[in-house]
């Protein structure tokens, strides 16, 4: 609650502080503001209230994943450096829209009623549709925004129609009275009930890129700017999957009968979709864009087979990949750039590519280092988090019986080895051409503190695990 | 200050020298680098002493959590330490003698170029083996079990120049790895059969099980696999003299008074379990003396100063498990302090000895040195008369009450024992003798260069000299401080097997009878050393000179290394060629075949995404049709 109240406040206050001339108070006043607001956030911690005629919850769940939103935010602006390289950049207006879009997403978050998950949704995707266009002159960023908003209202439409009709059978917009609704599962529900549910599954399985509803992901994700792909690839990803699990746990268990197999399957098409098409990109950008389907395809082992773990196994699953996310396309943007100013040519293609990396642990150990370490977590290699991440995810699957699904997931987490190692071996094996890249003091901390979470949640992943 | 605190700084002190020192090697300057490190130990030495202070005189283990570890399923597993009476006996041995071998290793090694990493090693091994002591489970054992293998390997390797030295820390790497898996087997039965592996849960559901269940007999005889591969017995002791290639110092605080002994600390942990099986603990007896007679055997041939040491350790280890195999674990714990105290004393001296000589190791051109390297002398003679188990110094009380209980047990056993503390008693005279006595037959330039070891390393042989004399007065005979001490320990042992640890049926005329008997042997032992090496002046054979049958097989081990060598190494490689052959073909068509499939799906599946929105819409509308269709129509 604190903090949708504060970060609306911010919000405001940056778009003012945008009139005067310095841009360098924006980077430190946002970084402040979320500070602010993650302080906030666990102020209510282990106390359950209800907002606003029970539109909106805090517990410690929700506290948890707006943590994990608020912490990501925080890389992500870390590492934006003020758009100093950008003279037509906006920075004042992106990091308002950052803090209203996670007004967004804690609304996603936190929601005890249909209204507000559709309005949080919708802050969240307007926001995105705007960041993901705003490198203006760009016609690819152009092009994606464009995309995104087409299939984005698309999407909408079906999932605001999805709960207009959950209405129409229960009589509800709230959790609460949908599942009481739904308790009486035995005698036969309304068949409305079931198409509605259906398609508000549809709706918010197109915002966390889930196969077959993914095919914006790629060109949206490689068309924005790398900063805001990172932003997108991690909250937004992490506030839908704890919308579809407050969804599902709360109002759906007594029908996981009808929608536990069809999310099984598309978890199991998302995780083929998204491994195997990886394997053959060679931007390294579009690469990670697949890689983000394939990420959402694990997210959705756990809510496919929704046993007592489920939670955290979301909740660890996200924090792990988040951070690795953003910690790779941190280092993607400072190579980018070097290879921009080395080669004169803007052309994204090889700027982007693996080549790019070639040789670069050699001259910059550090970058090396951050970007081995993600692409291991990603890899679910052990003793990182993306490790122990997969295994709750694998053992909530195999608590269903759900093992044609484990097994899907394991065989693809062997794809995924390929295509994260390839990086790894560009920057350790083959030679090339990169000089030292300088780093500011800020990405260097982001990075180094990505390392030590990656590998400290790895060696001892209970630490988390206490906290809730 | 909070006890979890301080528990937490024990380790962590030595992990932070490790850190300093490691992360600033060649950085941190030469003159700080020991200081360093020498401290970390010994501020973990003081924290120590003051928790035993203040430990309660019969108190329960103190169980001090620090985080959620790893949780699966029903399976926890906290990051706690258990401090009890065991793990600070451990801590003070530990962290003291490795105070001492810290600053003894500032005079040895600061010469050396990788003086900075040397100190860091050290420092990293003492907080594994901090963390094996410490532990309140066996998987927290298990990771200090693992990094003092680790630091063993990477100590024995130090001089990595030397390929035989490589080889020599790729073996000891290996034949612990194999004693791993029997240790990591063990914890596995122990999982699947308490549910968990906190030693006080484990030892308590224990109590309940009736005497010789044959689970804990597999978990028995399976950690003490793990022990033999840690604490070089037969069949696993060959890496030991092999591991002589480290440095003097490593030698003495891995090889000889702390790493090695984490086989009897494990077992002396498990008691309850290794009471509950009265078979493991007859295989435990077999073993062990067979290691003793064995290691003491091969130890009367050899020439090189370190190899004696070392086959001494093997032999000593072997008595120390003897006493185990007899329930007398407080005696077994007893003979792992004083051996700590001097078999540290000995390879500390012998180092000296090394070093005044020059880097010779070889007794043969030694001689007479007492004259030269006066403090060394005198205490490497206290070390030995300690080790030969002659009284008044330690060796004679702590060697004396194994025999006793192991006499109690099986006559047959003790007078092998009896007849290996013969045998020990005599190639430690035998060493001393050549070493220290007689002319000097090495080279004249050597000669010329013989002088005393500094202050840094003859104060750690000084103090520890005092510890081998004294050390006895822990445990007197009748009822020691020791036994009392460590009453609580073995608490659940009593329980399931109060015969064991019934009052002694032996009588004390008996049991002075006993001591005599092996004080005499040993003496008879020091008296034909005397006569072979100072009246008659024998030297050592050249290791191409004629020698008797019997003689030339003790000479060359019993030719256990080749045994190994044609009977495992050499299948297991050949099997290796073989498959490589065989798996080049097979397994790298398989796998590439696989990854080409792979490729081609990829390849196949990115022409979905054509970039035309319509086509997307498309897709999209087509899957939801698809879902509905499999959920409304295609009822199953």
């Amino acid at each position: 609650m604190f903090p949708i109240v504060l970060l609306s406040v911010f919000a405001v206050v940056l778009l003012f502080l945008g009139f005067l001339k310095s841009r360098s108070v924006l980077l430190p006043a946002t970084l402040l503001f979320l500070v602010a607001a993650l302080v906030a956030n666990f102020l209510d911690w282990n106390k359950t209230y209800l907002y606003f005629n029970s539109m909106l919850r805090t517990d410690n769940l929700s506290m948890v994943f707006t943590a994990i939103v608020l912490l990501s935010s925080f890389l992500v602006v870390a590492l934006s450096g003020s758009f100093e390289d950008d003279e037509a950049a906006q920075p004042a207006e992106y990091y308002a829209i950052i803090l209203f879009s996670l007004v967004g997403a804690i609304m996603m978050i936190g929601y005890e009623n249909l209204v507000m998950l559709f309005v949080g949704v919708e802050i969240l995707s307007v926001a995105m549709y705007i960041l993901t266009g705003s490198d203006k002159r760009n016609l690819r960023s152009n092009e994606a925004a464009l995309k995104y908003f087409l299939m984005g209202a698309f999407a909408t439409g079906i999932m605001l129609f999805g709960m207009a009709l959950l209405y129409g059978a229960s009589g509800s917009f709230t959790l609460a009275g949908i599942a009481s609704y739904a308790s009486h599962a035995q005698q036969g529900l309304s068949l409305i009930f079931y198409v509605g549910l259906l398609m508000l599954l549809v709706g918010l399985l197109f915002k966390v890129s889930a196969a077959p509803f993914h095919f914006w992901t790629p060109d949206v994700y490689d068309g924005a700017p790398t900063i805001f792909t990172a932003y997108m690839s991690t909250v937004v990803k992490t506030a839908g999957f704890a919308a579809l699990l407050h969804l599902l746990a709360a109002s759906f268990t007594y029908v996981y009968s009808f929608w536990g197999i069809i999310l099984a399957v598309v978890t199991a098409i998302t995780l083929i979709a998204g491994n195997v098409t990886a394997v053959y990109q060679n931007s390294f950008k579009r690469m990670m864009a697949y890689s983000s389907i394939s990420h959402a395809g694990y997210l959705l082992i756990g809510l496919a087979a929704l046993s007592a773990q489920s939670r955290q196994a979301i909740v660890f699953y996200s924090l792990a990949y988040s951070i690795a996310t953003i910690s790779a396309f941190g280092v993607l943007m400072l190579v980018t750039r070097q290879r921009g100013m080395q080669t004169l040519s803007s052309n994204p293609l090889s700027n982007e590519s693996f080549d790019a990396f070639n040789g670069l642990a050699k001259q910059n150990p550090l970058l090396g280092l951050a970007m081995a370490t993600s692409m291991l977590s990603l890899a679910g290699i052990p003793l990182t988090a993306g490790f122990w991440g997969k295994f709750y995810m694998f053992s909530t699957a195999v608590e269903r019986g759900q093992i044609w699904l484990l097994v899907v997931a394991v065989l693809m987490s062997a794809v995924g080895i390929y295509y994260y190692f390839r990086v790894i071996i560009a920057m350790y094996f083959r030679d090339g051409a990169t000089e030292p890249i300088r780093i500011s003091p800020v990405f260097r901390y982001v990075l180094v503190a990505a390392i030590i979470l990656t590998i400290g949640l790895g060696v001892a992943p209970g630490l988390l695990q206490g906290l809730f | 200050m909070q006890i979890g605190l301080l528990c937490a700084l024990i380790p962590l002190l030595p992990l932070l020298g490790f850190v300093i020192n490691g992360v600033g090697f060649r950085r941190v300057p030469t003159g700080l680098v020991g200081g360093i490190a020498t401290l970390a130990v010994l501020a973990s030495f003081l924290i120590v002493v003051s928790l035993f202070m203040s430990f309660p005189a019969e108190g329960g283990p103190q169980i001090v959590p620090l985080f959620d570890w790893i949780s699966v399923g029903d399976l926890h597993i906290p990051f706690s330490f258990q401090i009890d009476q065991l793990s600070l006996l451990m801590l003070l041995v530990v962290t003291g003698v490795g105070t001492l071998i810290h600053l003894y290793s500032i005079g040895y090694m600061h010469h050396d170029e990788g003086f900075g990493k040397f100190m860091a090693f050290l420092n990293l091994f003492i907080f594994f083996m901090l963390l094996l002591v410490m532990g309140a489970n066996y998987v927290i054992m298990f990771i200090g079990w693992e990094g003092v293998g680790l630091c063993s390997y990477l100590l024995i390797g130090f001089w990595n120049k030397n390929v035989s030295y490589n080889n020599a820390a790729r073996k000891a790497f290996v034949m612990n790895r194999i004693g791993d898996l029997g240790f990591l087997l063990g914890i596995f039965t122990i999982i699947n059969t308490f549910g968990t592996v906190e030693y006080v849960d484990v030892f308590k559901q224990a109590t309940s099980l009736p005497m010789g269940d044959t689970t804990v007999l597999v978990i028995a005889l399976l950690l003490f696999v793990g022990a033999m591969g840690k604490s070089a017995q037969v069949p696993l002791y060959t890496w030991l003299p092999d591991a002589m290639a480290g440095p003097t110092p490593v030698s003495a605080l891995i090889h000889a008074a702390t790493m090695v002994t984490a086989g009897i600390y494990m077992v002396v942990r498990s008691n309850v379990l290794y009471t509950l099986a009265p078979q493991a603990l007859e295989v435990v007896g077999i073993i062990a003396i067979i290691t003793a007679l064995l290691a003491a055997s091969i130890g009367l041939l050899q020439n090189d100063i370190k190899k004696v040491l070392a086959y001494s350790t093997v032999s000593q280890l072997g008595y120390m498990f003897l006493g185990l195999s007899a329930t007398a674990y407080t005696a077994g714990m007893f003979h792992v302090i004083t051996h700590a105290f001097f078999k540290a004393l000995l390879f500390l001296g012998a180092g000296s000895v090394i070093h005044a000589m020059s880097n010779e190791q070889d007794i043969r051109k030694m001689g007479g040195l007492r004259k030269a390297l006066p403090v060394t002398f005198i205490t490497f003679a206290i070390g030995t008369w300690a080790i030969s188990g002659l009284p008044p110094f330690a060796g004679f009380f702590s060697k004396d009450e194994i025999l006793a209980h192991v006499f109690e047990h099986s006559k047959v056993l003790w007078a092998l024992g009896v007849l290996g503390s013969g045998l020990t008693s005599f190639y430690m005279f035998r060493l001393l003798f050549l070493t220290f006595f007689g002319e000097f037959r090495g080279t004249a330039e050597q000669k010329h260069h013989l002088h005393e070891s500094p202050a840094t390393m003859t104060i750690p042989l000084i103090i520890l000299a005092i510890l081998s004399a004294v050390g006895g007065a822990l445990n007197l005979p009748g009822g020691g401080w020791l036994s009392h001490f460590l009453e609580p320990i073995f608490e659940g042992s009593r329980q399931v097997n109060p015969e064991a640890f019934a009052e002694s049926t032996i009588e004390h005329s008996t049991e002075y009878v006993l001591m005599a008997v092996s004080a005499g042997v040993a003496l008879l032992a020091l008296i034909a050393a005397y006569v072979m090496y100072i009246s008659r002046k024998a030297v050592p054979a050249s290791d191409e000179a004629d020698r008797s049958m019997p003689e030339q097989v003790i000479y060359n081990k019993y030719y256990v290394d080749e045994l190994y060598e044609a009977a495992i190494v050499r299948p297991i490689r050949s099997m290796g060629d073989t498959f490589y052959s065989f798996g080049e073909f097979a397994v790298d068509g398989l796998v590439n075949g696989v990854a080409w499939l792979v490729k081609q799906s990829s390849a196949q599946l990115r022409r979905l995404q054509s970039g035309s929105i319509g086509f997307y819409v498309f897709a999209m509308v087509l899957s939801i049709v698809l879902i509905f269709a499999l959920r409304f129509f295609i009822r199953f």
